[in-house]
């Protein structure tokens, strides 16, 4: 039997048994190698269910919105290691309980979906911590070191490039499963610290401000960058903001349900090489 | 309408000579809002002052603007003379103009203009000032002094005496410190024993001083007023309530020939023991990492020998929570380990000492009961030498500080060796003889003069062993000869260093330290007793090199600013605190985590049925300080800090 009868079977015997009430999922897009989330409430619905190299949203930002979860009663959901990690951010600053959460758990190797054992975010632990060991790399990483290698003012002036082209539709917001504020400091208006008409300053003011609110939350999974409909490598600064966290403070975003927000805590052998 | 008045000082020269201070005037007077401006020599002098408040009064002024020097220094001051005018002292701002504008720039015409900038900045933010009252919180009236030496007995005993309880935390068997170490003290040559003791004993019986022996701190919560400790007291294995300190397990335990520290490891101690005779309080501890009943659960020779059966081997640490209002750190020093000096052969050579072990040589109640013998063979030396500055005053090895007591104690040491060995000579290498205080040159001119303490300027280059003798060589800078000294036993004057945890300690209870890690007063010539955390005062050689006199006057002083913190029932506290707006807060907890005072919770918010709508975070304005982290972490912008709110901040910076 292939992943996708598999875990088609295992979501109809998740809502028969009553394990769950919903299962988050994938099905068909718009085009043959789209996926778009569905979002299945009864066994007879689970062939609509597709599992495939295509499926790369991470859908734990559909697990997020009020009310779905108060009711205490559990949801089962298709996630990459990604999206697992973002459960269990989602979970460290106390916007699901974990409990609630069955993980279909996959990943994506050549082309293909393989599933991965565990139900609960906590099973997955082993699996982050040789995430953490293997290090942190983005699939532009030849970009990424040519930023690496050039002078404040140089890179400066590539960002300046790619922010002039934001047209503040906040799509990279929408998509980030970290991004549940239900007021973003981008709405604030009294008094109105981002700037929201589209020059370069406000839109720098904006993709510095998400930037650094997603500094040890990112978990990579690309969602703002393929959502950007201008092409902003948001991956890149994501990535940047990452290592640092990771290189600086052995922050490892999502690595369990328990992890402390990276900003808000210190340890006692801090690097404080920042202080004059 | 806004009627701000804006005062600009000259600070005699200090504003005035780099600053226009009329340009600033004329440039600030036309400002929207700007009812009232005047420039004056000293505003914050007596008729200074009268300007601001007849200009509020006569002027019916809304806000105030001192263009001066930083708030740190005077903002206070106007606070005051707004509230004598009738003005809420929340309307008050001062604008910067000194430390950040005058001392720093050398252009007149740059600087006026920043100085315009700064100014107009703090005019767009006082217009959104809103009047604000002072919270009042109440204040523990319970004193907690760390540190069981001279200084904290001393801080101690004074809260005590003027009616205040005191709780008192050593971390050894017994209090006293490196005082009761000590043969005799100079200036005056009394016995350190004899003094000390009866403070001890003072210290145990006052009924209003609690004392807490073999115990620590391990967390420091709360604020001024207001301190929640953590402390851990150490299991003894002996009970305190029923202990007579009749000494019979001490006699009777086999494990004799552990090296005590007390005495330097010039003498033994037992595995039941007290450090020394005179310990206060006069109950043993076991040292389990000793004792052979915790080895192999064989022996218990004490509990069969204790007539009372006060020994329990069962007996676990013990934790509790103490509330009090204010923190004495009196936690002192240690004498620095000089084996990084390898030309003294400190570690190496069993005569060379420290200024320390002679002490306890000294000392009547030492392992050699007053007699100076040396630790090789116990003979008496015939020729000592003593170096001083083995450790301070060197940057490349030692510390860069004077300890400012060893020049004072290797006189002592030359004339305590010169009392009990009459035919002995004494050689002391010095780089200064630094005998600031009173009766302290005479002392050590008296060691010279009358004891024939034989100084030589200059410094050791070398010390070897030769034929059962110390060879010490030197330069002596005086007469530009090498010299050469033969001596049977070195006592080297090595530097007084913090304590070996005090950086960590320090970290734990929230006070700052310096590279050293001795630990930093607020302002070292007049907030010297008090660190940067209001309500913790330092007493003692914890905040840098002391001798007795030094150490118990901080120590009355650190008392004195404690009593005057406890002469009111409440604490009048600054309100600037934070407030959450709960139809923003997305519950994220990373505010509660953030804030370094423990002041945020949180709480549910429910429907008129009690039915949970969502949980939101929520500041306890008693403990919060307004710090303003939370406000800076929290990504949904759901924190505003009273005075300091984002609209006044967004004003303020857009008036730039
Ligand atoms: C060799 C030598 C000779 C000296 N001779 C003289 C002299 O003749 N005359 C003179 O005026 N001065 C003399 N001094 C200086 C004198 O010893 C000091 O001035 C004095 O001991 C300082 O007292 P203190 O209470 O600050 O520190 P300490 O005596 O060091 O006492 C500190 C106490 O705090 C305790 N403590 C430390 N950390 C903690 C903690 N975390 N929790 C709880 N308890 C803790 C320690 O166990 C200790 O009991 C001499 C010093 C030396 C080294
Ligand atoms: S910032 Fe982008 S890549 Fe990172 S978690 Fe959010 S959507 Fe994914
Ligand atoms: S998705 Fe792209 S264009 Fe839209 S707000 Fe984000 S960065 Fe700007
Ligand atoms: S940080 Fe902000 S959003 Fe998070 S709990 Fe605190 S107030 Fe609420
Ligand atoms: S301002 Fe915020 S972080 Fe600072 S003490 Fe108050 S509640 Fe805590």
């Amino acid at each position: 039997m292939g992943i996708q009868e598999q875990y088609r079977t295992d979501a109809a015997n998740l809502l028969d048994s009553g394990a769950v009430k919903l299962v988050i999922g994938y099905g068909e897009g718009s085009t043959p190698e789209r996926r778009r989330p569905i979002f299945i409430r009864s066994a007879e619905e689970v062939g609509r269910l597709v599992l495939d190299a295509n499926c790369i949203a991470n859908l734990s930002a559909y697990l997020v919105p009020e009310g779905l979860l108060s009711d205490g009663k559990s949801v089962a959901v298709f996630l990459k290691p990604d999206g697992i990690r973002s459960v269990n951010i989602l979970a460290a600053e106390a916007q699901l309980n974990p409990e609630q959460v069955v993980i279909l758990g996959f990943n994506i190797d050549a082309g293909l979906a393989n599933p991965l054992p565990g139900r609960k975010a906590n099973e997955f632990a082993p699996l982050l911590a040789s995430l953490k060991s293997a290090g942190l790399s983005t699939d532009l990483q030849r970009e990424a070191d040519r930023l690496e290698q050039m002078t404040a003012v140089e890179r400066f002036e590539y960002w300046k490039e790619q922010f002039s082209k934001c047209i503040k539709c906040y799509a990279c917001r929408q998509v980030c499963p970290m991004c549940y504020c239900r007021r973003c400091i981008v709405d604030v208006n009294q008094p109105q610290w981002v700037n929201t008409s589209s020059h370069t300053l406000g839109n720098f003011e904006w993709n510095i401000i998400r930037a650094y609110h997603l500094a040890g939350r990112c978990v990579a999974c690309g969602g703002c960058d393929r959502a950007c409909p201008v092409n902003i490598p948001l991956r890149l600064l994501n990535h940047r903001m990452s290592k640092e966290a990771l290189d600086t403070f052995d922050h490892f975003a999502g690595e369990s349900a328990d992890q402390k927000p990276v900003l808000a805590t210190f340890r006692q052998d801090d690097p404080e090489t920042f202080i004059l | 309408m806004a009627k701000i008045g804006v005062f600009v000082c000259h600070c005699g020269e200090n504003i005035a000579s780099m600053v226009d201070t009329g340009k600033l005037v004329t440039a600030i007077s036309g400002h929207p809002g700007v009812a009232f401006s005047s420039e004056y020599k000293y505003f914050c002098s007596d008729p200074g002052q009268e300007t601001v408040k007849r200009a509020i009064r006569e002027n019916n002024l809304t806000g105030v603007v001192v263009a001066a020097c930083s708030p740190r220094m005077h903002e206070q001051t106007f606070r005051k003379a707004c509230a004598e005018a009738g003005l809420n002292p929340y309307m008050l701002e001062l604008a910067n103009i000194r430390e950040q504008c005058s001392w720093v720039h050398t252009d007149r015409i740059e600087a006026t203009d920043k100085a315009i900038e700064i100014t107009r900045a703090l005019v767009e933010k006082v217009k959104r000032n809103n009047d604000l009252q002072p919270i009042s919180v109440p204040v523990t009236r319970r004193a907690m002094v760390i540190g069981g030496g001279v200084a904290g007995i001393q801080a101690a005993i004074d809260i005590a005496t003027a009616g205040r309880e005191v709780v008192l935390v050593e971390r050894e068997p017994s209090i006293g410190g490196h005082m009761s170490q000590i043969s005799e003290t100079f200036p005056t040559l009394d016995c350190s024993q004899c003094i000390l003791t009866p403070r001890m004993v003072e210290a145990v019986q006052h009924p209003n001083i609690r004392v807490m022996t073999y115990a620590e701190v391990e967390e420091v919560d709360g604020f001024i007023g207001n301190f929640t400790v953590k402390v851990r007291s150490k299991a003894r294995y002996v009970k305190m309530e029923t202990c007579t300190g009749c000494g019979d397990c001490i006699q009777k335990c086999p494990v004799k020939k552990i090296p005590s520290e007390f005495e330097c490891e010039l003498g033994n101690r037992t595995a039941i023991y007290t450090p020394f005779a005179q310990a206060v309080p006069n109950v043993p501890v076991i040292d389990r990492s000793r004792c052979t009943y915790f080895k192999n659960g064989k022996c218990a020779i004490c509990k069969k020998t204790c007539q009372i059966d006060s020994i329990d081997f069962e007996q676990e640490d013990k934790t509790e929570y103490i509330e009090v209002g204010a923190i004495v750190v009196a936690t002192g020093f240690q004498v620095q380990n000089t084996s990084m000096y390898g030309e003294y052969g400190y570690g190496r050579y069993k005569d060379v000492i420290t200024g320390l072990h002679f002490e306890r040589l000294a000392s009547a109640s030492g392992p050699t009961a007053g007699k100076i013998k040396r630790p090789s063979d116990g003979k008496e030396p015939e020729t000592v030498v003593f170096i001083q500055c083995a450790g301070s005053r060197d940057a490349s090895k030692g510390v860069k500080y004077c300890s400012k007591i060893c020049c004072m104690y290797t006189a002592k040491h030359a004339m305590l060796y010169a009392h009990k060995v009459h035919h002995g000579k004494s050689q002391i290498f010095y780089m200064d003889i630094r005998a600031a205080g009173k009766g302290y040159d005479e002392f050590t001119r008296r060691a010279i003069e009358e004891d024939e303490a034989g100084y030589i300027r200059g410094r050791v280059s070398k010390l070897y062993e030769e034929n059962g003798k110390l060879i010490v060589r030197g330069v002596d800078t005086l007469l530009g000869k090498p010299v050469e000294v033969e001596a049977d036993m070195v006592v080297l004057a090595t530097a007084m260093v913090p304590q070996p945890d005090a950086k960590e300690f320090a970290q734990r209870i929230g006070i700052g330290y310096d590279e050293y890690g001795f630990f930093n007063e607020a302002h070292l010539k007049l907030r010297p007793v008090e660190t940067s955390t209001a309500g913790i005062y330092l007493a003692g050689a914890c905040q840098s090199p002391k001798d007795i006199p030094d150490s118990v006057s901080q120590a009355s002083a650190a008392a004195a600013k404690v009593l005057g913190l406890f002469s009111k029932e409440q604490l009048e506290r600054e309100p600037v605190v934070a407030t959450v707006s709960d139809s923003t807060c997305a519950g994220c907890w990373g505010c509660v985590i953030a804030c370094p005072y423990n002041a945020i919770d949180r709480k549910e918010i429910t429907d008129r049925n009690g039915n949970l709508i969502k949980r939101v975070a929520s500041v306890n304005p008693g403990l919060c300080q307004g710090c303003g982290t939370c406000v800076s972490f929290c990504r949904s912008n759901s924190i505003d800090l009273a005075g300091f709110t984002e609209s006044q901040i967004f004003a303020e910076v857009m008036g730039l």
